[in-house]
């Protein structure tokens, strides 16, 4: 976690003060009808994407902000969000 | 050993001395000697004996480049003696022999290298099988470093230091100081990180000419001053580089000078860039025997006079392949060294004036030559100078052998913070061709020699480094790199690799014993890349950390097999660049926890207090760990319990309900004023995480508590399952402004009738209610809430945190005519047992869900779509067979309680006892345990497997819960 984490709160901090949210998978799903392989999808099952990622991070240490943000998985630096979705 | 007269380079302080003891001698160094330069004043020349060959090793490089002078000092193993400074009164020893240094007895495995091939012990010892156990305790047992007593503890004192800046410069030396003063001038915060005990680098003893013509160490002195000077650079002496990660966080660890608060530091500085100014190392010379005492690196002989005033030797010859050993045998010899010759392997690019000025003192200088062989035993006697090619030879007597090959950048940051690295045929070093941002590099690193070039390029990077963070416009940038492109630039390195010799005892790597002959098996057996060599052969894995082979092994690779030194890289530098003790890591011992608001009056009242989570509480109030007196006096009187470790928090705002429905498993919809609902939180699997009571306060305004250990997390787990619902409300966490205090027993009411200023009683304020009053005459606020964890009538007082002791001495004063006592944590934990409340954590592991802990009334199935989290993994399980259930058990033996986690087996573990104790109150021994289904119903017989059982196991039955007042009649009284 030595990377910098920018928190739309207080600014660019030490990587240590967050803490990791999971990848952002979207808001939860109505849960009555859901099947157990579903629900399993939504809270354990990951992408992993091997380059530019968004996720969810927590400035614990901080303010207590959760924000998402897109994070490079390949050098573990945060990255300006792609073009697509900014 | 005569010190030389008074020099202006000296770091030592000759008429200060200080006494130290090395092998049950009493012997004296002065201050400012490191160990090993103290070993050498008093005639030390065998430091200790190598890994594998137990050859003798002397110093060699005196910045602990290898792991010859590794020795033990008051009781530390594989202490790096020349980065040590001397202390009065240190016990110094030898390491890795039988005997002594000088006269080791397993000496004899040098004349045993034929039998040891580069990794002999992979291919030799495993057959047959049962061999290598033998084989394996042997080889240990010759081979090694230092050993550590069992018993040993270390006493000294650690810190830690966490900084931010703007410019962190790595290295002290004319670069490294011109960077941070060109970079602090900008106005930024800088750090100035030196491995030494002083800055000045390679100026700091050398008295050639600088540009203005005086001498070098003046000039690094004056660059001193004006670093020290400026208040905006912060100096790290005796602190080297041991890590740079993402984004420029730069570790290190600091040595304490005398006076200072700490012997190690670790230090850790986020900064926005990096100049990396580290210098250079020299490059070892690979020729027959070229780690026999008495053979040094130029520097090492040059900074033993010019630093702390030992000649190195008597007579002297050199091999040399960089204009620095020209200088270096210039210096000496005017310091009184008698230099016999110096052999150059250059055959041209010498720098003339310094050829002119060995002349002139008579020192012959052959260019073109190197040393083969150095004779000796014990150390050098003689040295085999020879052509490259190695046709014509010569012997000089010596006892002194400097020797180099030229010089390696110092580029292990620059690699860690993922630089490119690449052959340079100029220099002949690896050197970066790809900087990542917010990364630069200054100084003789680069190759620069000549004295302004390299303060021009260290001013240079820190006008870059502050262009980089905005300080300075690029056009200044611009301009200094047009001045520095005027100078000189790098010098053409040294390209021999090795000496004309077969390289049965020419060692590239000091540390593991590896030679050049090893390198040549490990390539002939398919392992021809750096890295396969590293790893066949062990060399560059010891706590040297690559730095003596780390350059000669791609070259060496490369040239034995006839390829171009491009055709390989170095093996990967990791972190730790250089060895750390781990204590430098643990940092200081502080133990930093909370109190509660009455941790005083409960100490004097003899509290046993015990570490749980960040608080320290008090776990007993007698010797009796079994608490027996504890618990009867709240069963029969009335008892004092501080929970104030409780979390507590305030949830209000428009939407505060929404988020009470997505976070607790209940129907948080139906709460009414005045009465208390307890209610549990699942997580996503349906497993128990917290419980609690919540009460509502007001419209929209929610007062509700969490167990201790849940209290740091809760608002983050609130905020993390409404991320995307954008609802408005707010927590405050009210964990510290309040305390609380759990009065109960038999008794209670009348202790707080004398206390309250409302009515407490069983009308007014009947089981599960919530009240708020005032108490002590107004002064004091309370939320009361009437519980009833511990099974008897019991009132949980929540007051603001300064007024606790107020209301705690109120309560105690007036419990006396009624046998009020304090309990403890202990206490509480048998009483709720025997009332089978569970404690989450305790009767529950992270598999446990709602269902399996008999909670499943707490679950509201009919209140909506509220998405709670916990819900569809619930309904998911309901029907899972093969879950553990929660038991009561009672123990076939009244007195004999298992321990808690104890194993329920049969032909295999079927479960585990939560909590089990002797209860006096019912005179058995009771517990609740997690089974397995099939073994949960009433009067199953269970067997207990307990650690000291030794294969009796103990029994136990299946009862009912609670154990203690069925029907709860005590708590609603």
């Amino acid at each position: 976690m030595a990377l910098m984490i920018t928190c739309p709160v207080c600014g660019p901090r030490n990587g240590y003060e967050f803490r990791y949210g999971g990848e952002d998978k979207g808001p939860r799903p109505a849960q009555r009808e859901l099947s157990p392989g579903d629900w399993f999808q939504y809270v354990h099952a990951n992408d992993c994407a091997d380059g530019i990622q968004k996720e969810w991070w927590v400035h614990r240490d901080g303010c207590g902000v959760w924000f998402t943000t897109y994070r490079d998985t390949t050098v573990n630096r945060e990255v300006p969000p792609p073009e697509e979705d900014a | 050993m005569n010190r030389l007269r008074a020099l202006p380079t000296f770091r030592i302080d000759p008429a200060r001395r200080v006494a130290f003891r090395y092998r049950n001698r009493s012997l004296h160094g002065v201050a400012g000697d490191t160990v090993a330069t103290a070993l050498y004043a008093n005639g030390v020349r065998i430091f200790g004996r190598s890994l594998k060959y137990h050859r003798p090793r002397g110093l060699y490089s005196l910045d602990g480049e290898c792991s010859n002078t590794c020795m033990q000092v008051d009781g530390i193993p594989n202490v790096r003696t020349e980065n040590t400074p001397l202390r009065e009164g240190m016990q110094i020893k030898e390491q890795n022999v039988v005997g002594s240094a000088a006269f080791d007895l397993m000496a004899f495995m040098d004349k045993l290298d034929r039998l040891m091939p580069a990794g002999f012990y992979y291919r030799s010892l495993h057959k047959p099988a049962r061999l290598w156990p033998v084989a394996m305790r042997q080889v240990r047992r010759a081979a090694g470093l230092g050993k550590i007593s069992p018993d040993f503890r270390y006493g000294g004192r650690c810190d830690e230091v966490y900084l931010n800046a703007e410019v962190c410069v790595v290295g002290g030396g004319a670069a490294g100081m011109s960077a941070a003063l060109s970079a602090a001038e900008s106005g930024l915060r800088v750090i100035l990180l030196e491995a030494r005990p002083w800055l000045g680098g390679c100026f700091d003893y050398r008295p050639g000419p600088s540009q203005d013509g005086e001498p070098l160490y003046r000039r690094s002195r004056e660059l001193l001053r004006s670093v020290s000077e400026h208040p905006g650079i912060r100096v790290f002496t005796h602190s080297p580089v041991v890590g740079h990660y993402t984004d420029n966080l730069v570790t290190a660890f600091q040595t304490g000078e005398p006076g200072d608060a700490f012997d190690y530091r670790y230090i850790e500085i986020r900064s926005r860039t990096v100049v990396v100014a580290t210098g250079c190392i020299e490059r070892p010379l690979l020729f027959e025997h070229n780690e026999r005492p008495g053979v040094m690196q130029v520097g090492c002989a040059q900074r033993l006079a010019r630093t702390y005033g030992l000649l190195p030797g008597e007579r002297a010859v050199f091999s040399v392949g960089h204009d620095l050993g020209l200088e270096a045998a210039v210096d000496l010899s005017d310091l009184g060294l008698e230099i016999a010759c110096v052999a150059d392997l250059r055959q041209d690019g010498h720098d003339e004036h310094l050829v002119t000025q060995l002349a002139e003192r008579g020192i012959e200088v052959l260019r073109g030559w190197v040393a083969a062989r150095a004779h000796g035993a014990r150390a050098v006697r003689a040295v085999t100078l020879a052509t490259l090619d190695g046709t014509v030879q010569k012997r000089l007597d010596c006892d002194l052998l400097a020797a180099s090959a030229g010089l390696t950048p110092v580029v292990g940051p620059l690699t860690l913070a993922g630089a490119q690295m690449d052959y340079d045929a100029h220099t002949g070093a690896f050197l970066p061709s790809e900087l990542p941002p917010g990364l630069f590099t200054a100084g003789r690193l680069l190759g620069l020699h000549d004295a302004e070039s390299i303060e021009t390029s260290g001013r240079l990077a820190g006008l870059q480094a502050a262009a980089h963070c905005g300080a300075v416009d690029a056009a200044a940038v611009v301009e200094l790199q047009a001045q520095a492109a005027a100078l000189p630039g790098p010098q053409r390195g040294s390209k021999l690799v090795t000496a004309p010799v077969k390289g049965r005892k020419s060692f590239v790597c000091f540390d593991e014993d590896t030679t050049v002959k090893n390198v040549r098996q490990s390539i002939a057996r398919g392992f021809d890349i750096p890295e396969l060599i590293k790893r066949f052969s062990s060399a560059g894995t010891g706590p040297g950390q690559g730095g003596i082979p780390g350059h000669n092994l791609p070259l060496l690779t490369a040239h034995l097999q006839g390829k171009p030194p491009s055709s390989f890289v170095s093996t990967t530098i990791r972190a730790p660049l250089v060895p750390v003790p781990v204590a430098a890591y643990a940092g200081s011992r502080h133990d930093m926890c909370k109190r509660t608001p009455v941790h005083d009056s409960q100490k004097a009242a003899g509290g046993v207090f015990r570490r749980m989570g960040v608080w320290r509480r008090a776990r007993y109030f007698s010797d009796d760990f079994s608490c027996r007196e504890e618990v009867r006096n709240v069963r029969e009187n009335v008892g004092l319990l501080d929970a104030s470790t409780l979390g507590k928090f305030r949830l209000h705002g428009p939407d505060a309900l929404k988020a009470l429905q997505r976070i607790y498993i209940g129907d948080m919809s139906k709460m009414t004023a005045g009465k208390i609902k307890y209610a549990a939180m699942c997580n996503d699997d349906g497993c128990v995480i917290d419980d609690g009571v919540v009460v509502k306060r007001g419209e929209n305004d929610y007062y509700f508590t969490t167990s201790t250990a849940r209290a740091g997390a809760t608002i983050e787990w609130f905020r993390y399952h409404t991320r995307y619902d954008g609802w408005e409300f707010h927590l405050v966490n009210l964990t510290d402004a309040f305390g609380v205090i759990n009065l109960a027993g038999p008794n209670a009411r009348k202790v707080l009738e004398k206390v309250a200023d409302a009515d407490v009683s069983n009308e007014a304020f009947p089981f599960a209610a919530y009240r708020e009053f005032t108490a002590g005459g107004g002064a004091i606020a309370v939320r009361a809430m009437r519980l009833g964890f511990v099974g008897e009538l019991s009132f949980e007082l929540h007051v603001p945190s300064s007024l606790m002791q107020a209301l705690w001495g109120l309560l105690e004063e007036a419990g006396k005519p009624f046998g009020i006592r304090n309990f403890g944590v202990e206490a509480q934990n048998v009483l709720r047992m025997e009332k089978g409340h569970i404690i989450l954590g305790q009767e529950s592991e992270q598999r446990t869900n709602l269902l399996d802990l008999g909670l499943g009334f707490l679950w509201a199935r009919d209140k909506g779509e509220c998405k709670t989290v916990g819900e569809a993994a619930l309904r998911h399980a309901e029907n899972d067979p093969g879950r553990l259930k929660l038991v009561g058990i009672r123990m076939q033996d009244p007195q004999r309680a298992p321990k808690d986690g104890a194993l329920i087996v049969d032909r295999r573990i079927r479960g585990y006892v939560c909590t089990a104790r002797h209860s006096f109150t019912l005179e058995q021994a009771v517990g609740l345990a997690l089974v397995e289904e099939p073994l949960a119903g009433i009067g199953t017989r269970l067997d207990i497997y307990e650690d000291e059982c030794r294969g009796e196991l103990l029994k136990a039955e299946v009862v009912a819960v609670p154990f203690y007042d069925p029907d709860g009649k005590r708590m609603r009284m």
